[in-house]
């Protein structure tokens, strides 16, 4: 019987090649769109979850109450791993991560490396195997140090990197150390990244001996603990909070300073606590992308459904006579629902095939290495694919068939689909209305983001090339300033600056104090110098910028006009802050984007020496120690020649420092690519889903006209022309289009009013988008009926009746 | 064998009822071979198809062997349906996407027979109708004759006790029609199938020895009287 089935499923299959072709097409065109969103939502979804542990695994954090207001950090101070190690039992290990970027020097190579210094525990907690070398103790001397594969080749190509020696710079250090180990990389999906691990007990190149055993304001490393099996985090975060109080009562009242766990798994997707090394994402974007892989799929599907039910006249007449043979209903459904399964099946087969020709294409998209292979994920994904599509696709028009009554279909009786059934009629709008959701989508994303490309953010950001100088704060500006002399001359060079942060860079430092009134308030800081102003291009409107060689001006600040609203300045000249800062504003500049437009312009202060305001802080935060920055304006022209000579100039101050750069314009280009990424995937994904919604459209209006030959002769032997009979024939498709017009409009208008709550600076969603989408679609409709409509209206009139 | 009792069967026609069959009593034993003859439109085709359990009255009451029809369920009716009648139509009806022998062996599939007993009974088939050569064929490749062969093969298949056949020679010529006029004959004589099938011509109702005239309706009483 089954044979039977599959028999003449293929016959019917291989015998209707357009209807096969453009089923098959639409559906697998989904599935390749699907399974490439599914792998991508899959690895958003595997972060942190390859080490076998990856459950018992957590990650302090710090929380730290003052006045009224709560700060996070996960960053943690250095002592907090060896102190809970030792009084929390439930501990299984602990591994401290500080997570560098120093100069690392092999013979005359010298590249900035992510080095990881960490505890002997990294390679027990973590799953980072290790290929060769001392796989058992890899660091058996303080000087010892492991490889990633990628690092390796960098320096060695394809040598073993064991017993090399390399020069890693601590501090101030130089400091060789010998490869013991090579690692595999980390993978993708993995929080924790690096290009090399050296012990910590190298941490005091770095760290005085007081940061390293008692500072507990400050935050350095990240802290990793290895929970015994089947204990309770509650139960952890309670014992640290009862050792720790002790430790910090001079500074914090019980309750106020608290470390908690949290898991592994969570870092990636948890935007509440602050990013660390490797950020994380917003599981929204998982969301977004899932649905948009869904609504492909369902766009798909309906094609299927409604080709196989406007087919379904052709199909009657064998109903009919299995029925007259001895067929019962529920055999009938059972070989529909086979042929809709075998179908899916080819789909699915080519489907794979075409997502694995554009896999290379889409992790360029989408920023991954994903890849497809066959293993359980793709076996269980295409099983539920095919339980899907074949069983929920193939229902309704197994269910319609199956049900035709032998004798009507035998007497001919049979009058389905003359005009479209008002199911189907649902299923094209529901189609349409899907994509045109997605049209008004990619429409809008575009420009949103093209908005935040184009926004004026107060600072000129074209020709600035940022050139880190990797170093802490003193080396740092010491070098910028050596740097700045070194280039000064060169003609091509307008203006240079070195400041504690750049544009572009996130994070800038937030400082916090009570004022006289024991409000508390936050503001941002930034350390500059006094071309800082005139170099980015900000305007000064009260007071001044800093000056040359003005001693005074060390003791004075320049804000923004964010700070002198919150403090209701009416002349901000002269002003200090109230409270226990001494400093004196000398100038107010315009307020300026020195982050992302995701958030609103903070108030800020700028001086030129930053420790006498830290020593009236009492709340400093901050991603890393700061290394100063050098950025450079230069004229517009040959910009490889530009960099080739600034790279000269760095060899004459810092000969054995890696020059690193980076266009100010893609920096800052760099703080929407997630949302950048998205827009392209969408916009793809829209593209797709309205070429397969045409496919079905197009299947169906040649149904429909064919069904209607012998009705377009009858009109046009009756004297119709053919553009009275093309207008007949698009009539219901146009009605259709306007339809999920109506239905699409409120829905996308919904989600991209949810989407730009992200932003706080967005464009109104502007109406043509709406009007566009729905020509759009209603042209690409009228484009497919019309080609189907004229060809009918075309054809001899004598000939169509005759056939009958 | 077949009993129809007081078989009614209307259309609502602008809120009127317009009747096809009217208050039809008939009794066909086994072994019968007959022939309903009448004008287009008299109801043969919807009596047929009454018979065979493919249509059902308004009114009446149906047993086929002893058992009511109309107060079996579905699948009884089914099974008793398979079991014992087997159709032929006047447009052959055979299936474009099976070939000749798939097409045979179709109703056996419907009752669940073997798969080595299936590929016997038709090769045996095949072989009693010589068209051995032809089991390859699609329906499309045959002539009208040898295409309504096949569907009287078809129906014969699972060994039916009731043959039921509307027009069966209406899309032939004469020589092809008198064919099978003959091998029904044969099957009602030598293999005791009864034979019910409508024909519009004198002389295929000839074959048969009972003829049931239909006339707006109704069975023409004096022809019935005739024939017994
Ligand atoms: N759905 C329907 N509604 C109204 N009348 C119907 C319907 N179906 C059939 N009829 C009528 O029933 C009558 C009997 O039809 P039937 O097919 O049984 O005739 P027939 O004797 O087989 O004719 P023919 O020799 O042309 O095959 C016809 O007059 C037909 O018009
Ligand atoms: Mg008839």
């Amino acid at each position: 019987m089954f044979k039977n089935y599959l028999k003449i499923a293929f016959r019917y299959l291989s015998r209707h090649k357009g209807y096969t072709f453009i089923n098959v097409l639409g559906l697998s065109v989904g599935i390749a769109c699907c399974i490439l969103i599914a792998l991508f939502v899959r690895s958003e979804w595997s972060f942190n979850r390859f080490h076998p542990n990856s459950e018992r695994i957590y990650r302090a954090w710090l929380e730290e109450f003052y006045q009224g207001e709560i700060f996070r950090n996960t960053a943690t101070p250095i002592p907090l791993v060896p102190v809970l190690q030792a009084g929390v039992p439930e501990i299984e290990l602990s591994c401290r991560i500080a997570s560098m970027r120093p100069p690392v020097k092999y013979n005359n190579n010298i590249f900035n490396e992510e080095v990881n210094m960490v505890d002997s525990t990294f390679f027990k907690i973590f799953n980072f195997p290790l290929l060769e070398g001392n796989k058992q103790d890899p660091f058996s001397t303080a000087n010892s140090i492991v490889i990633s594969e990628r690092a390796s080749k960098r320096y060695f190509g394809n040598e073993s990197p064991i017993g090399k020696n390399l020069e890693v710079q601590l501090g101030d250090d130089n400091i060789l150390f010998t490869i013991t180990a090579l690692a595999k990389d980390a993978p993708m999906e993995s929080n924790i990244q690096f290009d090399m691990v050296i012990p910590f007990s190298n941490a005091s190149y770095i760290w005085s001996e007081q940061t390293r055993n008692s500072a507990w304001s400050n935050v350095s490393v990240a802290s990793f603990f290895l929970l015994q099996k089947g204990t309770s985090v509650e139960n952890v975060n309670q014992k640290a909070a009862t050792i720790l109080q002790p430790l910090v009562a001079k500074n914090y009242k019980p309750g106020e300073y608290n470390v908690r766990m949290q898991p592994l798994e969570d870092i990636y997707f948890n935007t509440t606590l602050p990013e660390g090394e490797r950020g994380y994402s917003d599981p929204k974007y998982s969301y977004i992308l899932g649905t948009v892989g869904i609504l492909i799929l369902l766009i798909a599907c309906i094609n299927f459904v409604t080709l196989s039910v406007g087919r379904s006249a052709t199909r009657a007449m064998e109903v009919g006579v299995r029925k007259v043979l001895g067929a019962e209903r529920k055999q009938l459904v059972r070989q529909f629902w086979g042929e809709s399964i075998l179908l899916t099946f080819i789909a699915i087969i080519i489907g794979f095939l075409l997502a694995l020709a554009s896999l290379k294409h889409f992790n360029q998209l989408a920023n991954r290495e994903l890849f497809l292979s066959l293993n359980s994920f793709t076996l269980i994904f295409s099983v539920i694919l095919i339980l899907v599509i074949g069983f929920i696709a193939g229902f309704y028009p197994a269910i319609v068939l199956s049900g035709f009554k032998p004798i009507q279909v035998l007497k001919g009786k049979l009058n389905i689909g003359n005009n479209m059934g008002f199911f189907r009629k649902a299923l094209i709008v529901g189609q349409f209305a899907a994509s045109i959701i997605m049209i008004i989508c990619t429409l809008t994303v575009g420009k949103q983001l093209n908005y935040l490309r184009n926004k004026n953010l107060g600072f000129n950001k074209e020709h600035v090339i940022i050139v880190p100088t990797n170093k802490p704060r003193q080396l740092g500006n010491a070098l910028g300033k050596r740097y700045e002399l070194a280039i000064q001359k060169n003609p091509k060079v307008i203006s240079t600056t070195t400041s504690m942060f750049s544009m572009a860079q996130l994070g800038w430092m937030s400082l916090g104090y009570s004022d006289d009134k024991g409000v508390f308030r936050q503001f941002r800081f930034n350390a500059i110098d006094e071309n800082f102003i005139p170099a980015m291009g900000l305007e000064v409107v009260a007071g001044r910028g800093f000056l040359k060689n003005n001693t005074a001006d060390s003791n004075m600040i320049i804000v923004n006009e964010a700070l002198v609203m919150q403090y209701g300045w009416k002349d901000p000249i002269g002003k200090k802050l109230p409270g226990k800062y001494p400093q004196q504003v000398v100038g107010v500049v315009k307020d300026f984007h020195f982050e992302s437009l995701h958030t609103p312009i903070a108030p800020l202060v700028m001086a030129l020496k930053p420790d006498s305001m830290f020593a009236y802080s009492s709340d400093v935060s901050y991603n890393a120690s700061p290394q100063p920055r050098v950025s450079v304006r230069f004229r517009e022209g040959n910009v490889q020649e530009h960099i080739k000579s600034l790279e000269a100039a760095w060899k004459t101050v810092a000969a054995d420092e890696n020059f690193e750069f980076r266009f100010l314009d893609e920096a800052l280009a760099a703080s929407y690519e997630q949302e950048q990424r998205l827009g392209n995937i969408v916009k793809y994904a829209s593209f797709l889903s309205i070429f397969i919604a045409c496919l079905g459209l197009f299947g169906l209006a040649t149904l429909v006209v064919v069904r209607r030959t012998k009705e377009i002769g009858i009109r046009k032997v009756l004297g119709a022309s053919v553009p009275r009979i093309v207008t007949l024939l698009s009539k219901d498709f146009i009605l259709l289009v306007i339809v999920a017009s109506v239905i699409a409009f409120p829905v996308a208008w919904w989600a991209l009013s949810k989407w730009m709550e992200d932003f706080a600076y967005r464009i109104d969603i502007p109406w043509w988008i709406f009007i566009t989408a729905a020509i759009l679609a209603l042209v690409v409709a009228l484009v497919t009926v019309s080609v189907q409509a004229i060809k009918a209206a075309l054809t001899n009139p004598v000939k169509s009746l005759r056939t009958e | 064998m077949i009993e129809l009792q007081h078989i009614s069967k209307w259309y609502n026609v602008g809120g009127k009822p317009v009747f096809i069959l009217k208050d039809i009593n008939l009794k066909v034993k086994e072994g019968e071979f007959i022939s309903i003859m009448g004008p287009s439109g008299s109801g043969k085709s919807t009596l047929l198809n009454i018979v065979g359990m493919l249509d059902m009255p308004n009114e009446g009451a149906y047993h086929f062997f002893g058992e009511s029809v109309y107060n079996l369920k579905d699948k009884h009716r089914n099974e008793l349906y398979k079991k014992n009648i087997g159709f032929i139509f006047q447009a052959y009806h055979l299936i474009d996407e099976l070939t000749v022998y798939e097409n045979i062996e179709t109703p056996l599939l419907y009752q669940n027979v073997k798969s080595s007993e299936r590929k016997a009974i038709v090769a045996d088939m095949l072989d009693k109708f010589n068209i051995v050569g032809k089991k390859d064929l699609f329906p499309s490749q045959l002539s009208g004759g040898q295409q309504q062969l096949v569907g009287i093969v078809r129906a014969l298949i699972a060994k039916p006790k009731l043959l039921l056949a509307d027009e069966p020679t209406g899309n032939l010529n004469t020589a092809q029609g008198e064919e099978i006029m003959q091998l029904f004959q044969q099957l009602n004589q030598e293999e005791g199938v009864t034979i019910i099938q409508v024909t519009h011509s004198e002389k295929n109702a000839s074959y048969g020895n009972r003829i049931i005239n239909l006339l707006d309706g109704r069975v023409e009483p004096s022809l019935q009287n005739a024939s017994h």
